[in-house]
Formats: structure tokens, C-alpha cells, sequence
């Protein structure tokens, strides 16, 4: 469960909606990927550990991750060339499901990181 | 940051912008203005506090489109440019900003910025200042403020110029009940 659930356990109304846009993004994508990314993200804010192994994965996989990384401390040096390569890889429509994905992991570790679910309980 | 959008209009006859572009995915899009309009009209945490969050995430994530928006409600709860003024660095010795503000604030900059900055102080003004049920409601909104913005600088949706627009605050539309 994301620090945000969690943090939302007392309010079943936005919880469940919050679950669903949640769901909804992850659903559009590879769940393969989605993975991935989470992991990607978490891991440089330091929360996952677990390193990547990339070496089974195609080139498109790999530049979706490294796009990824970028999101939680770059997010304004993206260039219009990583973004094309990730879209032509994903389509329009991926591209789009990724970007808010990818923005969402940021954002879910960073509540993470300041304990939202130990702030809202005390 | 680019100002070209990376993703192209879904909607015919529109521009690019965000709606336009989330458009190509119809549930996540669904879902997510009736998550966001569920969560701008509870009162649980007023419209007015929220705003001064989000317009911190604005600045700091330097989303252009989200530092020219406001939103009517807050507006409407006092929330004026000479206060917006002061949601810069230093706003600690604001003397328009409230103390709950300011230790929203703070909570703020830890989300988007720097988990370190919510000290014990930070963590215990924001406390004294907010229920448990409000500090839920600022977390989720700082999290999709942030999110939003990533996702419209990433695809290239930032305004090349852009004015202060006063916007209808997001609602839930009857039909989605």
C-alpha cells in the first residue's frame, strides 16, 4: 500500500478514488514496466535497494528507466530527444500513462520519506 | 524545460494542454478529475490552504501553468496576490502568512523538496495546527500538486506565456455521482 492509502485510511471516499487513479495509470502500461519504474524511482530516493538487472531487458525498457530516474531530481532537464525516444517506444497514448506514472512514483516516495501515514497518526 | 508539447492534442480542434493530452488515456483522465474534484470540494482542509500548498509546488517544481492558475474558492477565502507574494523563500518572517500557512509551508518544501526539512518543530507545528484528517487531505494534495506539475513540464505542456487566470475551482460533476 502507498504512504497516500495509507495516510488516507480514515477517509474511505478519497482513499478509494485515490486507489483508483492509481490503478487506472498502472493499468494502462505493462505491469512489467510499471514495476520497474516503482523500483527505478524508489531507488534513487533510496528506498529500494534491490538494484536493477538490465541486461535481459530490450532498449526501450531501458530508456523508459532512465527517463524515469530523471523525474524525482531533473524533471526540467528532460530533453524533447529523451522524450520522443520513450514515446516511439510506448506510443502517444503510453507515453502519456508513463509520464503520470513515473510523476506519481516521485511523488508517493517523497510522502514516503516524511512518514505521511506516522504524520496523520500521531 | 520545453514549451513544445511532446504529446499531441486527443481532442480535435483543441490544443494541446493537459486535458487535451490526457485524453488519450479516457479512464485514467475519468478517474482523475473525479479524484480531483472530490478532493478540492471537501472542506476538510480549506480551499485557502490548499491553495498556498499548491502554490509552493508551483514555484519550487517551476510549473509555469501552475504558478499563473487560481483557483476561485481560494480566492474567494482571502487568499490574494499580496499574500501569493510571500509564498517565496523566506516566507518564514511573512507577516500575511498565517502560522498554520507557514507550517504548511514547510510541510510542503519536505514533500517536494527535502524530507529533512520537517525537523521535529516542522513536524509538530503542523500538528498543532492541523487534525489528523487535514494533514491526510494537504499529503494527497501535495502528492498529485507535484505529480501534475512533473507531468505537465515532462510533456511539454508549460505555456510559453502565460496570465494570471482566475479558473473555477475543480468539482465533482453531478453526472460522474
Amino acid at each position: 500500500m502507498s504512504a497516500v492509502c495509507a495516510a488516507l485510511a480514515a477517509d474511505p471516499v478519497l482513499a478509494s478514488h485515490y486507489a483508483d487513479f492509481r490503478g487506472k495509470t498502472q493499468a494502462a502500461l505493462n505491469p512489467a514496466l510499471v514495476a520497474l519504474v516503482r523500483q527505478a524511482v524508489a531507488t534513487v530516493h533510496g528506498i529500494d535497494s534491490a538494484p536493477i538487472d538490465e541486461s535481459t531487458l530490450d532498449e526501450g525498457t531501458r530508456l523508459c528507466l532512465a527517463y524515469a530516474r530523471r523525474m524525482p531530481f531533473e524533471h526540467t532537464a528532460i530533453s524533447d530527444a529523451e522524450a520522443a525516444a520513450v514515446a516511439l517506444h510506448l506510443g502517444e497514448a503510453g507515453f502519456v500513462a508513463f509520464s503520470v506514472l513515473a510523476a506519481l512514483a516521485d511523488a508517493e516516495c517523497r510522502a514516503e520519506l516524511v512518514d505521511l501515514p506516522g504524520l496523520v497518526g500521531g | 524545460m520545453s514549451t513544445t508539447p511532446r504529446v499531441s492534442s486527443a481532442i480535435a480542434g483543441e490544443p494541446a494542454h493537459f486535458g487535451s493530452v490526457l485524453a488519450h488515456q479516457p479512464a485514467i483522465a475519468e478517474s482523475f478529475f473525479a479524484l480531483y474534484g472530490r478532493f478540492w470540494g471537501s472542506d476538510v482542509l480549506a480551499a485557502r490552504i490548499k491553495e498556498v500548498a499548491r502554490m509552493r509546488n508551483a514555484r519550487v517544481t517551476e510549473c509555469g501553468f501552475c504558478r499563473n492558475v487560481r483557483f476561485d474558492k481560494a480566492v474567494a477565502q482571502g487568499l490574494g496576490e499580496e499574500v501569493l507574494d510571500d509564498i517565496t523563500d523566506g516566507y518564514e518572517t511573512s507577516g500575511m502568512l498565517t502560522d498554520t500557512e507557514k507550517a504548511v509551508l514547510r510541510f510542503t518544501d519536505a514533500l517536494i523538496h527535502d524530507p529533512e526539512l520537517l525537523t521535529g518543530d516542522a513536524k509538530a507545528a503542523l500538528q498543532r495546527h492541523l487534525t489528523p484528517a487535514q494533514i491526510a487531505e494537504l499529503g494527497l494534495g501535495v502528492t498529485l500538486f507535484l505529480a501534475l506539475a512533473k507531468a505537465l513540464i515532462t510533456m511539454g505542456l508549460e505555456p510559453e506565456v502565460m496570465d494570471r487566470t482566475v479558473l473555477p475551482t475543480p468539482a465533482v460533476l453531478e453526472a460522474a455521482e
